[in-house]
């Protein structure tokens, strides 16, 4: 492309001289914040502060690990910290990629109309991205005050047999810097991935053909998988030692990873087409085609639920076990620190799903706006739109994280019915932690319902 | 007080609609009997979107009011709370604008049943219905179809009988054959005109197109929120 005719081949106004200028006004113009486009505006941007406060924390919490005064445990917390740190990455990707994807789409419309102007496609997409960075930076901004704030509290947490102080997961200012760096970048390579589209075809949305199909493979793969490693796992027998242990959990680990997401489209999929079936509501009707459309996108979405569910019953479930059974002091504090860490990642986890759901949700009002503005004036109430939307969400939701926590179950099988019944309340502040997430998430879809009510509030943007 | 003719489905009076800057209506009149089709026509910006989402109760006029005839008796639309509105519009109205804004995810056949699932019917009554109203309109065996696999005026039909599907006495379209060509805008009028009509029911139309205004019972003309001269008591050219 060059400076004097546009991808359509249509000569474009006479040489910009001062480049930089245009682009930094038109920013300016479509990013002012209309009163219809602050929740829009807002939602990204607390995606990025809550985004960047759980990564310090989670980072601050591993440094400490890595300065772990207990020589001979130090190992294994750096270790399981890496689990941790690697059981975050999934949820905390999806969401700094949704928040990124909102603040572009959030303008999508006028870029595509600028687009049609005859704005070249770098320009489009030199604004877009100025604006993703800039709404990035500031929640970043916000996300290290947040971290900070926090610190005192989850200075509270105790490991190693006593709580570690505020101090101990603060990071260096440096890495701090880092941090906001790689996530305003991140921002704006999202937001690049996500402005394809407009760039492409300005014109923008079109609608799919056909419903995607998901291989019942995938199930079949999935299910030898599991029976291979369940029979392995039995033949542990009563697992006669702590290495044992630790490899069972090691193993069952990877495979549950590995299995998960192999299945889980699949299982959205299936799931769906019975909800399909048996709805005798709009909207059961509504949701069930919903997941039937994109079941690797609604899978995507809680995905990181499912290693973390899972991972929250095998390893509970183990050390529990472990902590009950007794042994030298130090073990038993290692034991309940793991607990703690399992939590930890549990509640984060949901958070961070929370939040992309959040921000999924925002972008997808959006991106429908004429079909609900359109749907309202047909009369169809509200509350329908609502629980179409919520039971969308909910219902993989449930079955993800339920669904994991129950084949870790499975895999742990005889330990994890020992533990219930020695150990009840360590089992039980698992299930609290689930119980609390869930309700995490529920919430966030409350919290999308004003991008509703100013989309049907103001109908005529949606023509 | 209006007075609410005993043979029209719905009246409306004195209409007034004002944006901050813009008067869309001005003090309009508009009486719809049973078995009538009424064009709305109009240049561009005359109001005619306006007028046809005031009367169906989408919007609520400044000033004025619309009576509706309606199973439970008459209705003063502007009286009723937003969701009372609501539900009028999807008990007792159809719809059919533009683009069908149908829901993409669903079939044809659950697109065509959704307003009957939302009255709390069954979803086999729901279905059964919306496959006799899909084969009268001409879209028998495309039941299980997504919306993105039907042509224009296919996914016009849909929406017409998404609209007939309760039974609505009332149905409102803005535009509805806006987006096609002219053979299948013929085709689309006459589904709606037949469908719409029959068996004491009334149709409102905005449109452009003098040709479909022309197959209507009778036209009123819009200019700058207000009715144009001769129309202006509505009844004279009923056909
Ligand atoms: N929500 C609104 N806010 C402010 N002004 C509005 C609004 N809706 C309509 N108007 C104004 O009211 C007038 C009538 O608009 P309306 O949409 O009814 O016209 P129309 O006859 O349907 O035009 P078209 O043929 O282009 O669809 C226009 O001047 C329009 O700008
Ligand atoms: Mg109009």
């Amino acid at each position: 492309m060059t400076a004097t005719t546009t991808t359509t081949g249509i000569p474009a106004r006479p040489a910009r001289s001062r480049r930089g200028a245009p682009i930094a006004r038109l920013t300016w113009m479509l990013a002012r914040p209309g009163a219809d486009s602050l929740s829009t505006l807002l939602l990204p941007g607390v995606a990025f502060a809550v985004t960047t406060a759980l990564l310090l924390t989670v980072a601050g919490g591993g440094a400490m690990f890595w300065r772990w005064p207990d020589e001979e445990w130090a190992a294994t917390y750096q270790l399981l910290s890496g689990l941790a740190l690697a059981l975050l990455v999934i949820p905390l990707a999806s969401l700094s990629g949704a928040a990124a994807r909102l603040s572009a789409r959030r303008r999508d419309d006028r870029l595509a109309t600028l687009r049609l102007l005859g704005a070249t496609g770098r320009a489009v997409v030199a604004i877009t991205v100025l604006e993703s960075a800039l709404i990035a930076s500031a929640g970043a901004v916000i996300g290290v005050v947040l971290y900070l704030a926090a610190t005192p509290l989850v200075g509270l947490i105790p490991f190693g047999g006593a709580p570690i102080g505020a101090a101990a997961i603060l990071l260096s200012p440096l890495w701090v810097a880092a941090i906001v760096v790689a996530i305003v970048l991140l921002a704006a390579v999202s937001a690049v991935v996500g402005l394809r589209k407009v760039v492409i075809s300005p014109l923008g949305v079109r609608l799919k053909q056909s419903a995607p199909r998901v291989s019942w493979l995938r199930m079949l793969v999935g299910a030898v998988v599991v029976i291979v490693a369940f029979v392995t796992l039995q033949s542990f027998g009563v697992l006669p030692s702590y290495t044992a242990i630790a490899v069972a959990i090691a193993a069952a680990f990877a495979i549950g990873v590995g299995v998960l997401n192999l299945v889980g489209p699949w299982v959205i999929w299936l799931i769906a087409r019975v909800q399909l079936s048996r709805a005798g509501t709009a909207q059961k009707l509504i949701a069930a085609r919903t997941m039937l459309e994109a079941p690797k996108v609604a899978w995507r979405q809680v995905s990181g639920l499912a290693m973390t569910s899972f991972v929250a019953v095998v390893g509970g479930t183990g050390v529990s076990f472990l902590i009950k059974e007794g042994g030298p002091a130090d073990q038993v504090v290692l034991f309940s620190d793991v607990r703690t860490g399992i939590i930890i990642t549990l509640v984060a986890s949901f958070l961070m799903v929370a939040c992309s759901v959040g921000v999924n949700q925002a972008s997808a009002v959006l991106d429908r706006r004429d079909l609900y503005v359109g749907l309202d004036r047909v009369g169809m109430p509200r509350g329908v739109l609502e629980a179409a939307r919520a039971r969308g969400i909910m219902v993989p939701l449930a079955w993800v994280s339920l669904g994991s926590a129950a084949l870790g179950a499975l895999l742990v099988f005889p330990l994890a019915g020992y533990a219930l019944i020695t150990a009840p309340a360590s089992l039980l502040v698992i299930a609290l932690a689930f119980a609390v997430g869930i309700a995490l998430v529920s919430l966030a879809l409350v919290a999308t319902r004003p991008v509703v009510t100013r989309v049907l509030e103001h109908p005529e943007r949606a023509q | 007080m209006n007075f609410h003719d005993p043979a029209a489905l719905l009246s409306a009076s004195r209409l007034t609609v004002s944006y901050p800057g813009t008067r869309a209506l001005d003090g309009v009149d508009l009486t719809v009997r049973a078995g009538e089709s009424v064009a709305i026509m109009g240049p561009s910006g005359s109001g005619k979107t306006t007028l046809l989402h005031a009367l169906a109760g989408i919007i609520t006029p400044t000033s004025g009011e619309v009576i509706v005839t309606t199973e439970a008796g008459l209705v003063t639309v502007s009286a009723l709370s937003e969701s009372d509105r609501s539900r009028l519009r999807r008990e007792d109205f159809g719809f059919v604008f533009q683009q069908g804004l149908l829901i993409p995810e669903l079939t044809v056949i659950e697109n065509a049943s959704l307003p009957l699932l939302l009255a709390g019917q069954s979803r086999a009554t729901a279905e059964a219905h919306a496959v006799a109203w899909l084969a009268r309109l001409g879209l028998a065996g495309l039941e299980r179809r997504r919306i993105g696999e039907l042509s224009g005026g296919q996914a016009q039909r849909v929406a017409i009988a998404r609209a007939q599907v309760t039974g609505a006495r009332l149905i409102f379209a803005d535009e509805p054959t806006g987006a096609l060509d002219s053979a299948t805008s013929r085709e689309t009028m006459t589904a709606l005109l037949e469908a719409a009509t029959d068996g004491g029911r009334a149709l409102v139309v905005v449109t452009h197109d003098e040709q479909v205004a022309a197959r209507c019972s009778r036209i009123v003309r819009l200019r700058d929120g207000r009715l144009d001269g001769a129309e202006r008591a509505g009844s004279e050219e009923a056909a």
